[in-house]
């Protein structure tokens, strides 16, 4: 679904600042995300997470390597095709996003409008998705009248309007309690049950630990690990940029859920300390 | 996507920018004002030339009895002096340049005098005696008054011989150079226009980044995101453009038709009907002006 080959990101390449200054947002990553995969990405800020993010959308463009999306070379699609690519694929930020002076009918329904859905479609389909994610009866409020949570939910909502195979989340839940977060959280479960490729950049430990998905740690623009069913930090040795290790410490939230499958793969071994 | 959409996305544009968009439709109404001033004084012209070439003849005065003129030194025009000038008129020298002439006493001229200046208390003190005789000589090919002029200005009895056209001609040069500084005023317009609206369909996309931010994650395509800022600076410049065109149709119905169409009874004038030939281009222009430069502003501001 998305496939990452020896992807750089060099930001201001054009700048003279000479090349020790200018470090890449990424460096050399290889990576595949399947479809119907949920997948983690974790890792510093300015690590590269939302670099990745907006690569897969075609918001940037590479500096090195190639990006592909289902099937197809983001770089290699000519411009007045991108609206199509990125159709395919949902957004969400941990700003939500929302247009103030529309209400969560009008917020979800933009998105179809936008892509020219007809009137009756659209009066479908929006109570449905709203129904998914958990608004129902909301729908005449304006986003001002809602909380963090539930304004998250409308963003949701309207990134998966039109049926996209990916969604993206940046931070979705960097805005909100932990409690709050669940609840997102179980929305994108339900959205990836229903087939969706999700990937969320994301700092927040507790949804990690206990998601129990696969996690894609970056560090400095390089991906650190990959585990399939991995933890936010995990009891590995950690190679410093100096050349020095230490051990990181695990940290791990209070949200409780049995985990899905705890095995850890390649490249490192987790430790598995769920209470 | 939707025409009902676009349009309802161009009404929040509109209705979020206004003090922008107002200024667009004044300048946009000021500078068309004047290109279509420019435009009707030419047809003016045009007009004028077409109704006055044919009647304007060459007139070739004759001697009163208190003329300076050289040729006048012996007092008013005989008799004998009046057949000769007849008949070099009549001569094969001449009539190759002549279609025909015409005498006109002392009395027809008061006459024509009369009725050129029907409204004008003028008519009532002028007398017969006050007016030249003269002949009215019409050309093969009005260029060639010169050959005309030599011929008779030195004739015994010829106080003077005068081109007519050569008073339009100036009248035309008094309209070109009005008509140009239209035009020069209509194109610093023009250009403050296209800036003008690039201006404030950047202003128009810096206000509703969000929007657009969305529609661009949504995949909007490129002709849905522009489409409608282009609208709004269209409509704008449309508006412009009507107004100048009602502007300029009420100036020629009340100063033209109603005053000096009235004043001047025998000058052919442009009337509202030029006005109605002119407004199409004027509103074209300005859309085209207005469609472009925001286009070309939007390429800079509003990528996909
Ligand atoms: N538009 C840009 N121009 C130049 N450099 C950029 C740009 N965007 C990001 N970078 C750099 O690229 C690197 C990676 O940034 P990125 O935003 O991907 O980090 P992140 O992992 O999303 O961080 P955070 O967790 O704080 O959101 C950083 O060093 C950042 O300074
Ligand atoms: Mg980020």
């Amino acid at each position: 679904m998305i496939r990452f080959e020896n992807v750089t990101m060099v930001y201001d390449q054009k700048s003279r600042l000479g090349s020790e200054n200018a470090r890449p947002g990424l460096d050399d990553v290889t990576i595949e995300i399947d479809r119907g995969d949920f997948a983690f990405l974790v890792g510093a800020s300015g690590s590269g997470k939302s670099t990745f993010l907006r690569l897969i959308l075609r918001e940037i463009v590479a500096t090195g390597g190639s990006v592909h999306v289902a099937g197809q070379n983001v770089a290699r699609i000519p411009s007045w095709r991108v609206p199509k690519l990125r159709r395919g694929i949902g957004v969400v930020f941990q700003d939500f996003r929302l247009l103030p002076q529309k209400n969560v009918f009008e917020n979800v329904a933009f998105a179809m409008q936008v892509v020219g859905e007809s009137r009756s479609a659209i009066r479908d389909h929006v109570p449905q998705v709203l129904k998914l994610v958990g608004l129902e009866g909301k729908e005449k409020r304006q986003p001002d009248e809602l909380s963090g949570g539930e304004q998250q939910r409308v963003a949701i909502a309207r990134a998966i309007a039109n049926k996209p195979q990916i969604l993206l989340a940046d931070e979705p839940t960097g805005n909100l309690d932990p409690a709050t977060s669940v609840g997102i959280m179980n929305v994108l479960d339900r959205i990836n049950q229903n087939g969706t490729t999700v990937l969320m950049a994301t700092h927040d430990d507790g949804i990690v630990n206990s998601m129990r998905r696969r996690v894609v740690e970056l560090s400095l623009g390089k991906i650190m690990r990959d585990e399939v069913a991995g933890e936010y930090t995990s009891m590995i040795p950690v190679i410093n940029q100096d050349g020095t290790r230490e051990l990181r410490q695990a940290n791990h939230g209070t949200w409780q859920k049995p985990p899905a499958g705890s095995q850890a793969f390649a490249p490192f071994d987790t430790e598995d300390d769920m209470p | 996507m939707k025409l009902g959409f676009i349009l309802g996305e161009v009404g929040t544009g509109l209705r979020r920018n206004l003090s922008m968009v107002v200024s667009v439709v004044l300048v946009t109404f000021i500078s068309l004002t004047f290109v279509g001033t420019a435009a009707l004084m030419q047809m003016q012209i045009t007009q004028m030339k077409g109704y006055w070439y044919d009647k304007v003849q060459v007139a070739i005065y004759l001697c009163g009895e208190h003329n300076e003129s050289s040729n006048c030194t012996e007092g008013a025009v005989t008799e004998g002096q009046r057949g000769e000038i007849e008949s070099m008129l009549g001569s094969s020298a001449v009539k190759p340049y002549v279609d025909n002439f015409e005498y006109e006493s002392k009395e027809q001229a008061l006459a024509h005098f009369q009725e050129q200046f029907e409204n004008s208390s003028m008519s009532e003190t002028v007398t017969a005696e006050q007016l030249p005789e003269s002949f009215r000589v019409s050309l093969v090919d009005p260029e060639k008054y010169q050959i005309i002029k030599e011929l008779f200005s030195s004739t015994d009895g010829v106080d003077v011989v005068v081109d007519q056209r050569e008073l339009l001609e100036k009248i035309f040069s008094i309209i070109n150079i009005a008509s140009f500084v239209a035009i020069g005023i209509a194109g610093v317009m023009i250009l403050c226009a296209v800036l003008l609206v690039g201006t404030t369909i950047r202003l128009s996309a810096y206000l509703r980044r969000r929007e657009t931010g969305i529609m661009r994650l949504v995949g909007a395509s490129k002709s849905s995101l522009q489409l409608p800022f282009v609208l709004e600076g269209i409509i704008a410049a449309l508006v412009g453009a009507l107004l100048a065109s009602g502007v300029l149709w009420a100036a020629v119905r009340f100063l033209v038709d109603e005053k000096l169409a009235i004043e001047y009874k025998d000058t052919a004038f442009i009337s509202t009907g030029e006005v109605l030939i002119v407004a199409p281009w004027l509103i074209l222009l300005g859309v085209v002006l207005a469609g472009v430069s925001s286009l070309v502003t939007l390429r800079r501001y509003l990528k996909v």
